[in-house]
């Protein structure tokens, strides 16, 4: 029976008939099929397998992102739930871009960003715009921002801003807070454990990535950190935390640190 | 005693076979192969879409087991025509590097494989020696210009303009250049293609390495001044190796649907990867004194291909400018290309992380290097003299620099042919009168294209005495048999004598057994030499 079906010359244009099931499906069904769904089809075309590399890429960034990333952080463990939770810096911005950002004060389109997430977060190489992880990774992101506004920011977008608390950051309060509450995970050295990542040393995101910036940080942390008690940290402890994670050592701003940067690239070549 | 030859066909090759082994030449051979076919198996693996590892897995298996079983310094491995294809043929599927995309490329490469160990089991290896050497000289050409045209896009640091026609690029280029071009991949870039052509009047062994060191040191020093963030330089990346990357083609329903749908472009790569090694195998059996066995060959590409399936690599070929290469330094045996496996893989396990900052200028300038290399022109000189040659390598050259690769060998091919039939089916006659008969010799092969200058004279010439030469006639068909009987038929045999005159027995039985019963005698003399 499948014999003969198969020795139809019709037969050819299958995959043709199939994709145009799948696109006449999707487009039946509420809103995109779930990246659940995606995963498990063996045909996809060329966007929504983008998507599914695209989500690889964020949440197994050290095996399908290794040839521009620097550290074995992924990108969903500060986009927490590959982006999509909110509060958690969600990746559902595909509406914001392009725009302009005082970081580069330059007009940058959604590839520019993804780059220097891998440059800065990743403490990588820089791709090149068209490399496919970038590609990939941009194919994902507007698949999640399915649904937004273009130009108005998402609910939950970035990380809140905490209330000015009118005390200073106090590194040594932030000490005691981490010992007690972050080292189950993230270790006594901020070294963490699979699954969870480094917060500070050579194998952690560098001066230039949004974390390294404190209040950036404290918002994070006030809103997702413990993981599963979020919100049980006050304003002043999260900031005392980030403080203290952001005052160890970690890899230069490759900005910066240009000879110095080579230099890190070419020792690291000892380990 | 056939079994027996395809026996002989599937074993490996083992040093026993080839009496002397200059081993020196052939490590340093290798070594030089091995850092050459790093850069473009990189390269290729993101033509045909794949990550940069595809491409160092390639290097490795289709080349070792290519050299393995292959009976010449021939190099396989990845190839830029079946690159091409091969994204060619699997975007439609999906995303260019996804994980599905991968699984269509091994699916692919196994059937090109498998399509290739058919076409050997048919014996179908001779018919890739029609082409010309016109016709080479123009693909090589052509496969020159289309890499250094290729390599504009690494050297400028360009970015998305890959699916641009080449003059398209250049007009784009022309219009905008200094907000196209990256000026410090241009400068890396430049650099390496300058050092290599200076270096190659004086080194010519080790060109190529002096200007990737070269064009290596000029990107560090512009990252350490500049930094690789705000230059945007484009780097290799770092390259995830496993010692052992095994893989499998799946097989369900749907893998078969696509693998049915690729099934025309498998069959194109597989004859285009044939076709270039063929011509390698052609180079080399009139160049060196190597015992080349066309079909071990094949054989060769047909299972380096099948068993890439199995080690994560996409499908290759014979590679022209490798094989050049390994030829000028000396290499005479398989053992080149399975040492150059080797280091692929040792380089890469100890040298990884130096690799990963290698601007990609510098690959592309180590590519236009290779493009110019393959531009000869005194080759290109000597076609000069003929016409028809050259023709036939301008439309070649054509066709491939503004067709592709593809379309460009097909036309290749059908020209080759036509020119052989041409020459082919021109006759050389020569009548003389001697004694109240004619004589007439005829130099050429007599088949049907050719008859009609014969038959037309025989006519002329019906009521005299004939005898005709046919001593250094090798070939004939039935139609011109036929013909040659049709006029004895018209004769009058008693006023008139028809002697043939012939050599060879194959000839003589021939005529005998379809003109029966004619008027007609025959004279045989062997030829003694």
């Amino acid at each position: 029976m499948l014999h003969n079906q198969l020795t139809k010359p019709g037969l050819l244009f299958t995959p043709l008939i199939l994709a145009l099931c799948l696109l006449s499906f999707d487009s039946f069904s509420a809103g995109p099929p779930t990246i659940e769904t995606l995963l498990e089809r063996s045909y996809l075309d060329d966007y929504h397998s983008n998507v599914v590399f695209g989500y690889r890429i964020v949440t197994e960034t050290e095996t399908y992102g290794a040839r521009y990333s620097g550290n074995h952080l992924r990108c969903t463990n500060c986009h927490l739930n590959a982006g999509r939770k909110p509060d958690a810096i969600p990746l559902n911005v595909a509406g914001m871009y392009p725009k302009w950002r005082s970081k580069n004060g330059r007009r940058n389109g959604i590839g520019l960003r993804i780059r220097e997430c891998f440059v800065y977060s990743l403490d990588g190489i820089m791709p090149p715009e068209d490399s496919p992880e970038v590609l990939a990774v941009a194919a994902y992101i507007s698949y999640i921002s399915h649904g937004e506004t273009i130009g108005e920011a998402p609910a939950g977008r970035g990380v809140p801003t905490l209330p000015d608390t009118g005390y200073d950051p106090n590194p040594a309060n932030g000490k005691a807070i981490y010992d007690k509450n972050c080292t189950h995970c993230h270790g006594n050295n901020g070294q963490g454990i699979p699954g969870v990542p480094s917060l500070w040393g050579m194998d952690a995101y560098n001066k230039g990535a949004g974390m390294a910036n404190t209040s950036k940080a404290a918002g994070f942390i006030w809103a997702n950190m413990p993981l599963g008690q979020e919100r049980s940290l006050t304003h002043q402890d999260a900031f005392d935390v980030a403080a203290y994670i952001n005052m160890q050592i970690r890899p230069g701003d490759p900005r910066k640190s240009k000879l110095l940067k080579l230099f890190e690239a070419i020792t690291g070549l000892a380990d | 005693m056939r079994n027996l030859r395809i026996l002989s066909e599937i074993m490996p090759w083992r040093p026993l076979f080839t009496g002397k082994l200059n081993l020196p030449t052939e490590t340093f051979a290798a070594l030089i192969a091995a850092i050459l076919v790093i850069p473009q198996g990189i390269t290729f693996a993101y033509l045909a879409g794949l990550p940069p590892e595809y491409g160092i897995y390639s290097s490795i298996f289709v080349t070792l087991f290519a050299s393995l079983f292959g009976s010449s310094s021939m190099l396989g491995g990845p190839n830029t025509a079946v690159a091409v294809l091969i994204g060619v043929t699997v975007v439609p599927f999906s995303g260019r590097g996804s994980p599905l995309y991968i699984d269509y490329v091994i699916l692919l490469s196994l059937m090109v494989g498998l399509i290739q160990l058919f076409i050997w089991l048919a014996r179908g290896g001779k018919y890739f020696q029609y082409l010309s050497p016109a016709a080479i000289t123009g693909i090589t050409v052509g496969v020159g210009i289309i890499l250094i045209l290729s390599s504009l896009d690494g050297i400028l640091g360009l970015s998305p303009s890959g699916t641009l026609f080449f003059f398209e690029k250049i007009y784009v280029m022309a219009g905008d250049w200094h907000t196209l071009i990256n000026p410090y991949s241009f400068t890396i870039g430049i650099t390496t293609v300058i050092t290599g052509i200076v270096a190659k009047t004086r080194y010519p062994r080790y060109s190529i390495l002096i200007a990737m060191a070269v064009g290596y040191i000029v990107g560090l020093v512009l990252m350490g001044i500049f930094t690789q963030v705000n230059t945007e330089i484009e780097l290799l990346g770092h390259v995830p190796f496993q010692i052992l990357p095994l893989s499998y083609p799946k097989m369900d329903l749907e893998y078969l649907l696509v693998g049915i749908s690729m099934l025309p472009n498998a069959l194109t790569i597989a004859l285009i990867g044939l076709a270039q090694s063929m011509v390698i195998v052609k180079n080399l059996r009139s160049d060196t004194d190597q015992p080349v066995n066309a079909d071990k060959e094949v054989f060769a590409q047909g299972i380096a291909n099948t068993l890439a399936a199995f080690f994560s690599s996409f499908a290759g070929s014979g590679s022209f400018n490798r094989t050049a290469v390994n030829q000028s330094l000396g290499s005479k045996t398989p053992l080149a290309g399975i040492l150059s496996a080797v280091m692929v893989f040792l380089l890469i396990l100890f040298f990884a992380p130096l690799l990963s900052y290698v601007p990609m200028a510098v690959i592309a300038g180590t590519l236009m290097l290779v493009g110019i290399g393959m531009i000869k022109p005194q080759e290109i000189a000597r076609l000069f003299s003929w016409t028809g040659e050259l023709s036939v390598f301008f439309v070649t050259l054509f066709s491939i620099v503004f067709l592709g690769l593809q379309s460009g060998l097909i036309v290749a091919f059908i020209l080759s042919v036509i020119m052989f039939v041409l020459s082919a089916s021109k006759l050389e006659i020569t009548i003389k009168h001697v004694n109240e008969s004619v004589q007439i010799r005829v130099e050429g092969h007599l088949f049907y294209a050719s008859i009609d200058q014969l038959s037309s004279l025989l006519k002329r010439h019906r009521h005299e005495n004939v005898l005709l030469d046919l001593s250094v006639v090798s070939y004939m068909d039935l139609s011109a048999t036929e013909a040659i009987a049709k006029d004895l038929q018209k004769r009058k045999p008693k006023e008139t004598t028809f002697v043939i005159v012939l050599t060879s027995q194959k000839l003589l039985e021939h005529f005998e057994q379809r003109l029966e019963g004619m008027p007609v005698q025959f004279i045989q003399h062997l030829r003694t030499q």
